[in-house]
């Protein structure tokens, strides 16, 4: 399983597909990779701009946030047929989802949040991973999220955690760098530091985004430009192992176009990629 | 290595539940949780609600005096029901406490009159006409299209 650039070609730089941005996605001249919020698709067929963007050989993956495959539950059989329903439409060559759980005692949280490292929360973790690439038609992809509070009880750090549950699955690692900077900041932690304990050869592609303080917290919401910091994390990465696609997640506060492109032009420079904006 | 042990799921089941309530439903701080870290996290979660409601009920927060802080107070502690469903109880709640403003009042008179909501489960399109006042706000829905007035 150890060969990510058979699953994840050389893509180069991307942007997540929302609907708010969708004509100035379709403007990229450059553009061969974009992600879609799975949970978003409507169940009879991609939105025709997005459809476009397939038929033009762009990369479409569908990007699940609600499958809470930390949960104690097992997976959702139906959640897990839309993940992989979204995977056919969009003839995508895999999927991604998080290592989080979403829900609990029948209530959603309304965000993604952190499962505890302890021996018997990964065995569960590993087991709805199993039962989720085993209703896929594509490999899997899974995200560490930011976390804004620790369980108690550690029995792993971070790297260890996410190294063991990506041997004991074969799944891919989508790492988002945003994320790896907005914990380290809130921990007082050194964000490369963690790039030198993750199997960097699993990353099937990356993640950047920009976020806002609050409460004396960095919060990685997407709303904001991306940091310097990040960026420098990016280079950082690519000097120890180029990752084959990194894309931009803006979730809110949609900046007029121009301002996008030049997100996306500093992303490509910092990883060494095409520009794709013209 | 198949399934994990079934006390393992039974036991993250409980503890996630626990988590849960004390960051959406008013729960209190689980053993060993660092409660200020806690403290943030409930509140960016209903910062990140506020803005989904936002997007759903516009006028509801684009009227309402610092919307942003009206729903937190009024969210804080109540579990969430999506964000049609939260907007739609908290216009309402406003209404019978003759606070919400007039933008806000012909947004919710709009939607009363679009579809049957009963405060417990997913709102159900009308397929009948109907005529529905708040404030004074007067919505009148026939065939699926709406006109406010007031």
């Amino acid at each position: 399983m150890r060969g990510v650039r058979r699953m994840m070609p050389e893509l180069g730089v991307g942007i997540g597909w929302r609907p708010e941005i969708a004509g100035v996605v379709r403007d990229l001249p450059g553009l061969r990779f974009t992600e879609v919020v799975a949970e978003s698709l409507p169940p009879d067929g991609p939105p025709a701009l997005l459809a476009a963007l397939r038929d033009r050989d762009v990369t479409v993956v569908p990007h699940g946030t609600r499958l809470s495959l930390g949960g104690a539950d097992p997976v959702d059989p139906a959640r897990v047929a839309r993940l992989a329903a979204a995977a056919d439409a969009l003839s995508a060559p895999l999927v991604s989802e998080h290592v989080a759980f979403v829900r609990g005692g029948g209530v959603e949280a309304g965000h993604l949040l952190p499962v505890p490292r302890t021996r018997d929360s990964l065995a569960v973790l590993v087991a709805n991973v199993r039962a989720t690439q085993a209703e896929l038609p594509v490999p899997l992809a899974l995200e560490p999220i930011a976390a804004l509070f620790d369980w108690p009880d550690a029995e792993y750090e971070e790297a260890d955690f996410l190294t063991e549950l990506l041997d004991r699955t074969g799944a891919l690692l989508l790492l988002d760098l945003a994320n790896v900077y907005a914990n380290a900041r809130n921990r007082g932690q050194d964000p490369a530091a963690l790039l030198d304990r993750l199997p960097l050869d699993r990353v099937a592609y990356v993640h950047v985004a920009g976020g806002s303080e609050h409460d004396g917290r960095y919060h990685d919401t997407h709303t904001d430009p991306t940091p310097p910091e990040v960026y420098e994390l990016v280079a950082a990465l690519c000097a120890r192992r180029r990752p084959p696609a990194l894309m931009l997640e803006r979730d809110g506060h949609y900046p007029p176009a121009a301002e996008l492109r030049r997100e996306l032009d500093a992303l490509a420079d910092a990883a060494g990629y095409p520009r794709i904006t013209g | 290595m198949g399934e994990p042990a079934p006390d393992a799921r039974a036991e993250l089941a409980a503890r996630q539940a626990e988590l849960v309530a004390a960051l959406v439903a008013g729960g209190t701080v689980p053993a060993g949780f660092d409660a200020d870290d806690l403290g943030v996290a409930r509140r960016a979660l209903l910062r990140k609600r506020s803005g989904e409601v936002r997007r759903v009920w516009p006028l509801l927060a684009g009227s309402c005096p610092d919307f942003a802080a009206t729903f937190a107070q009024w969210a804080d502690g109540r579990v969430p029901a999506g964000a049609l469903r939260d907007g739609w109880d908290l216009a309402r709640e406003l209404a019978t406490a003759g606070t919400l403003p007039p933008p806000a009042a012909a947004e919710l008179a709009a939607r009363e009159a679009t579809a049957r909501y009963d405060g417990e489960s997913a709102p159900r399109r009308r397929r009948l006409p109907a005529v529905r006042r708040v404030g004074g706000a007067v919505a009148v829905q026939a065939f699926g299209r709406v006109r406010v007035s007031g």
